[in-house]
């Protein structure tokens, strides 16, 4: 959508040589920015809307098996029978605040949150950046050995990985590798993050996280990395029956340095576009992930707001992980737009 | 593929040396059916697919009959919790002592069942956005494309959760979320499809020749983006058995059904792990990885088959 | 013993490492602040951080001093004394007096957030004195027993002092703010990581004496399977509220010591005798037929306890009575007549009160205006309750019933029962040792009430009213004799077990496993066969110590292998990146453009 365009006198006194290039970029990254913005501010909506729908009476349960002052009841049950319109402008005036609190934790939502917003980084970032680079490497080598051996085998291995659920390969290498089957041992820890006592900073911490993170972060590795090296492998195989390789070839490069030099650079883009698109694909993987390692990240407590429900929780964590993924989308917009001027138009 | 204006040769009422046009194209239909045939079961994967799809399927249909209901219910089960695979129990028993086979037959059921409907859903609503989407080139269309986008962005499984919570526990409800999150990737695919066909020559002669908006979609669009909806079709099933297996072991399945996922979140929930009972984790896992691997193997021989420019892998 | 890493912590002699405890549990408080925290965990912790000023004692549940080390009622019961302990000091330092056990009472008498957690116990109270350091009178309205069952935990006053009633909501006590957690209790809370666990040291200070370990760690899980593995790895030292199956795959593990301890809670299926609010107004659509006490009878008579207890929960538990579980040995009634699971009385009950036999097999309404059919609530929450919803369903289709069974959540459970929109739902109750809050819950008064237009729920769920066991309860609330007081509760377990609106299906056993190799010396409560952690008490922590040997080898040995096994892997993949790196940096002369 560009905005030059409609301003007819712009349009006419700007030379066209001005129109290409930097300028494009610019008013490209201000609509996909707008755009993002609606989304988010869509999300923010919708997420209110959707949870009064919810049956149930959270009063009544929190204060089951205690004797609670009939004052008090009625005050909390005030606070949340508000008129629908004032709790929605009270809440879109800031979907941060301080006010709203989880209803198991008796904390603010974003308090909690903000307690395990660390573990769950730290996972995704290490599994994604080894499932990046393992992937990409496969898919590239996969694609450039197109019919042979390797890529059989790999494609086989890669679409297996991405039939299985991530879950169910976490509690497989629990069983084998923390249980210890037949001759497995079982040397990795049963979950959580570190082992209580231990100073984090110190050397030993360190050791002690990176061990308590291993199999979480295999299984996410192995789960990401097959999507991540089926999308290389047919963008490259995509980009390999182009015609200008054909040409470099001819000028009598060798095949190495034809796919490290123009194929692989431009089977990238389309690589990368697709794998931010897929961010959602990473944070299921991480929810489910976390809850079978009980890794104390966002993913474990969504599955704890998911008994009870404790909406508050819910509602807060599904804005943050939309927040997230819009907000990662529009950085791969912007960056393939920076790279690649076709698609600014 | 037949083209319904004709060529120049022919007259409006369509006669050529003696065979009508209706027939002519009929033959053409054939012919390329017997083509796509042969192309696709030169696809030794995608065979190999099908075939197991088969098996499950039969497996599915016939599980009345293999293992009567009752060994279902709770409280005629005869085993001892967690018991190890044996002659009476193929594949162990579960934490109430019900046989596993007999889940895994009758899961297979509602894990296909859910993943089928799910994509048949996703599959209505994705065409008709898609081709709505690229056909209307005005503020419909641009919002039917918005909409879309939207979709897209956000990540399934927190919008799925969020879903499930609000509508309670039920098939119909995983049914109902499943289908409701995955149309946009089919839509995305339609309207890619769409706009590529409508740029076609052939069809700015149908509009010429007074073609309403309905008649080009219904008789132009349509016919040309089915099979490439189709091929997408078998990858969203895979996918939507994936998330219906995710959702149950999340604990948002129906708990009244057996379905590979619930059966997951069972074995997790009740201590499988530690106490070694891996016959009750591997049987339901492997069903899964099996169904979705055949239905992806399918789906990308599909692809070969009805796209010429992909070679096969 | 500590869990070390490698060269992190070399082995000492054994006296100079500190024993530490680590306890495995399957979810984190939810407030550190005791007037904010509602889960079982976080009233363990405000045991361990706070004194209170009398106990329940090991054998029995009988008030035992605390921090009151006596009392005295005056001749009316109007006036009590407490005379409370010299020498007892905070964790910051500052003595504890009389002054800080005024002012906790006063707080919670006075405010309004405050009464959420404890408002039941100081209901009656009127006045609370300090008229020297070592003494606190109350006046209470009408004699109560409660004072004898005191558990309101003694907060310092210097702390709470600057929180007033407003942010005393937002208060986190957390060790790490100023003042936070700051208590006289046998240990002292110096860590909290949040859902990660909480760290406690011994405070060898305590009027109790000094706990034989140093130190306590609740290591905090969110599933069963992984706690289970860390007690086989010896991560922790105890793990408790295990399921049956992960209970039972514990069982012949050498090192580990299991125990099925009875417990104070018990499972029911509940009927709505006549959903009502208090005022009398009947609300809800609960089938008439319940209202009649011989349905209820026959359906006593059609559940089978004892299948329910080794279906439902693994054979861990015992078939349920009454209302008050047998754990309470001195409370608890055996009634002499009970219902015996039998079909066929339950099917001749059901003939002679006139509900007929339909030709589909269901019965009607004697005066056939509409047939047996029933809906029963089973929570989502609880896969054992689920089971026994099934069961009896499968029971109660063979006298003539027909059963709609619907799953819910427990949130939703509350307002259906609330609403008074239900026949019959499984659920359950933990019973503390001072039977009045039980009690009250079938009282008239204890009904769903009308505010504003809307209905709420209240503490009865069955809807039960009858005047007589309300004068009873009146009773029971001031005769301070102890024996008088279980005469008269005896009682009214019978008039409940004899009207039926709760059909006891069990009361479940709390499932614990512990390193026998390690830790000795647990103290279950009630003895001999009660809970060793999580009891109304700290009778455990206090007492438990060490098993003399060397444990350094046991986890020293975990940490060090990972280490290794981590710096050998680390250097494989460092090697071999390299090499392959270098491979890729030959560069041959045909490579130019």
């Amino acid at each position: 959508m560009s905005v030059l365009a409609a301003d007819p006198v712009v349009a006419a006194d700007t030379p066209r040589r001005q129109r290409r290039g930097q300028g494009g970029l610019g008013w490209y990254a201000l609509s996909r920015t707008l755009s993002a913005a609606a989304t988010l501010v869509f999300v923010v909506v919708f997420n209110f809307f959707l949870f009064r729908v919810l049956p149930g009476d959270p009063i009544a349960l929190y204060t089951r098996g205690r004797n609670v002052d009939r004052e008090r009841l009625a005050e909390l049950r005030r606070a949340l029978n508000r008129p629908l319109t004032e709790q929605f402008w009270s809440y879109i005036q800031n979907p941060f605040s301080q006010a709203i609190d989880s209803t198991r934790f008796s904390r603010p939502v974003w308090d909690v949150i903000g307690d395990r917003v660390w573990p769950t980084l730290l996972l995704l970032g290490v599994s994604t950046s080894l499932a990046a680079g393992i992937g990409i490497w496969l898919g590239i080598r996969s694609a450039w050995e197109r019919g042979r051996r390797f890529d059989r085998v790999s494609t086989g291995v890669t679409l297996t990985l991405y039939a299985m659920p991530e879950f169910w390969l976490g509690m497989l290498l629990l069983i084998v590798l923390s249980t210890g089957v037949g001759f497995f041992p079982g040397i990795f820890p049963s979950g959580g993050v570190s082992s209580p006592g231990i100073d984090v900073f110190s050397i030993a911490g360190v050791l002690d996280l990176a061990w308590h993170l291993a199999l979480p972060a295999l299984t996410l590795t192995l789960a990401y990395l097959a999507e991540y090296s089926l999308v290389m492998r047919s963008s490259l195989v995509d980009e390999m029956s182009q015609d200008y390789l054909t040409t470099a070839r001819a000028k009598g490069l060798t095949d190495r340095l034809v796919r490290r030099r123009h194929a692989v650079p431009n089977a990238m883009l389309p690589t990368i576009s697709l794998i931010f698109l897929n961010i959602g694909f990473v944070v299921s993987g991480a929810i489910t992930v976390e809850t079978v390692f009980s890794w104390p990240g966002l993913g474990q407590l969504s599955y704890e707001a998911i008994r009870g429900p404790d909406v508050a929780l819910l509602q807060a964590i599904f804005l943050l992980f939309s927040l997230a993924v819009v907000v990662a989308n529009l950085l791969a917009d912007l960056l393939v737009a920076a790279m690649d001027p076709r698609v600014r138009q | 593929m037949s083209r319904a204006g004709g060529s120049p040769e022919m007259s409006p009422s369509g006669s050529l040396g003696g065979r009508s046009q209706r027939t002519l194209a009929r033959t053409r239909r054939r012919a390329s059916r017997r083509r796509f045939l042969a192309g696709f079961l030169a696809q030794r994967s995608g065979v190999a697919g099908l075939a197991v799809l088969g098996l499950f399927a039969v497996l599915a249909l016939l599980a009345p009959l293999l293992f009567d209901s009752s060994q279902l219910d709770v409280t005629r089960a005869t085993g001892a919790g967690l018991e190890a695979p044996s002659g009476e129990f193929w594949l162990g028993t579960d934490e109430n002592g019900r046989p596993v086979l007999a889940l895994v037959v009758w899961g297979a059921r509602v894990s296909l069942v859910v993943g089928l409907t799910a994509t048949l859903i996703s599959m209505v609503i994705g065409t008709l956005v898609g081709i709505g989407s690229a056909h209307f080139r005005g503020w419909f269309g641009g919002l039917l494309e918005r909409i879309t986008d939207w979709f897209l962005v956000i990540p399934f499984l927190p919008l799925a959760i969020v879903l499930a919570t609000v509508l309670g526990q039920s098939l119909v409800t995983i049914i109902a979320v499943i289908g409701l999150t995955s149309w946009p990737g089919t839509a995305r695919l339609v309207r890619a499809q769409t706009l590529a066909v409508e740029a076609r020559p052939y069809l700015e002669r149908a509009k010429v020749l007074g073609g309403g908006d309905w008649h080009q979609m219904t008789r132009h669009v349509l016919p040309n983006v089915m099979p490439l909806v189709l091929a997408n079709t078998t990858l969203t099933v895979a996918i939507a058995i994936l998330s219906e297996t995710t959702l149950s072991f999340l604990g948002l399945g129906d708990p009244f059904r057996i379905s590979w996922g619930t059966m997951l979140d069972n074995a997790f929930s009740n201590g499988a792990i530690s106490s070694g009972a891996w016959w009750y984790l591997l049987s339901p896992g492997l069903c899964v990885v099996a169904v979705v691997l055949a239905f992806t193997l399918v789906g990308r021989a599909l692809e070969v088959v009805l796209d010429p420019r992909r070679t096969s892998s | 013993m500590a869990i070390a890493v490698g060269a992190a912590a070399p082995a000492l002699a054994a006296d100079a490492d500190p024993v530490i405890m680590t306890v495995g549990i399957t979810q984190d408080v939810d407030s550190l602040n005791p007037f904010t925290g509602i889960v079982a965990e976080a009233y363990e912790m405000y045991g361990l951080i706070y004194d209170s000023l009398t106990g329940y004692s090991q054998e029995d549940f009988s008030p035992v001093p605390g921090l009151a080390e006596s009392w005295e009622p005056s001749e009316d019961g109007l006036t009590w004394t407490y005379a409370i302990r010299e020498g007892v000091t905070f964790s910051d330092g500052e003595p504890l007096t009389s002054a800080d056990v005024v002012y906790t009472f006063r707080r919670i008498i006075d405010g309004t957030y405050e009464q959420t957690n404890w408002g039941n116990y100081v209901a009656n109270i009127t006045d609370v004195e300090a008229p020297d350091d070592q003494t606190v009178v109350m006046t209470v309205a009408v004699p109560t027993p409660i004072m004898q069952a005191m558990p309101v935990p003694i907060l310092p006053e210097h702390v709470w002092d600057v929180i007033d009633g407003s942010a005393v909501a937002d208060y986190s006590n957390e060790p790490d703010e100023e003042g936070g957690s700051v208590g006289s209790g046998p240990f002292r809370l110096i860590e909290h990581s949040a859902n990660q666990f909480l760290r406690f040291e011994a405070n060898p200070d305590h009027w109790s004496g000094a706990p034989n370990i140093d130190g306590l760690t609740f290591r905090i899980f969110t599933n069963q399977d992984s706690m289970a593995q860390a007690l086989r790895r010896g991560e922790i030292d105890v793990a408790d509220a295990l399921e049956a199956n992960v209970f039972n795959s514990l069982q012949d593990v050498e090192g580990i010591e299991t125990v099925a301890a009875a417990y104070s809670g018990f499972d029911e299926l509940a009927m709505n005798v006549g959903a009502a609010l208090d005022d009398g107004t009947p609300i809800g659509d609960g089938h008439p037929a319940l209202a009649d006490v011989e349905v209820r009878r026959a359906i006593a008579h059609a559940v089978d306890t004892e299948t329910l207890v080794e279906r439902a929960l693994g054979g861990y538990g015992t078939p349920g009575t009454t209302v008050i579980p047998s754990l309470y040995d001195r409370l608890h009634l055996a009634p002499a007549a009970p219902y015996e699971f039998d079909l066929d009385e339950a099917n001749r009950i059901l003939d002679d009160a006139g509900y007929e036999l339909g030709a589909d097999g269901v019965r009607m309404m004697p005066d056939g205006s509409q047939p047996l059919n029933f809906r029963i609530f089973a929570r989502q929450e609880s896969p054992s309750g689920q089971t026994s919803v099934e069961f009896i369903a499968g029971w109660l289709t063979e006298i003539g019933m027909q059963i709609e069974i619907e799953v819910v959540s427990e949130d939703s459970l509350t307002e259906i029962i609330g609403n008074g929109e239900f026949d019959m739902f499984e659920w359950g109750w933990v019973v503390e040792p001072d039977p009045d809050y039980q009690l009250s819950t079938f009282t008239c008064a204890s009904r769903s009430y009308v505010e504003d237009g809307i209905t709420y729920a209240n503490l009865s769920d069955s809807f039960y009213c009858n005047p007589d066991y309300d004068e009873l309860y009146a009773l029971q609330a001031t005769q301070i004799d102890l024996a008088e007081r279980a005469e008269t509760v005896r009682e009214m377990q019978q008039i409940l077990y004899d009207d039926v609106p709760y059909v006891v299906t069990y009361y479940y056993d709390n499932l614990e496993a512990y390193r026998s190799d390690r830790f000795t010396g647990f103290q279950p409560q009630p003895a001999p066969n009660g809970s060793l952690l999580f009891q109304y008490g700290s009778y455990s922590y206090r007492n438990v110590e060490a098993v003399s040997g060397d444990d350094d080898a046991v986890d020293a040995g975990g940490g060090g292998s990972a280490v290794t096994i981590a710096v050998v892997a680390g250097a494989v993949v460092v090697a071999l990146g390299g090499f392959l790196f270098l491979r890729s940096r030959r560069k041959p002369a045909d490579e130019v453009e």
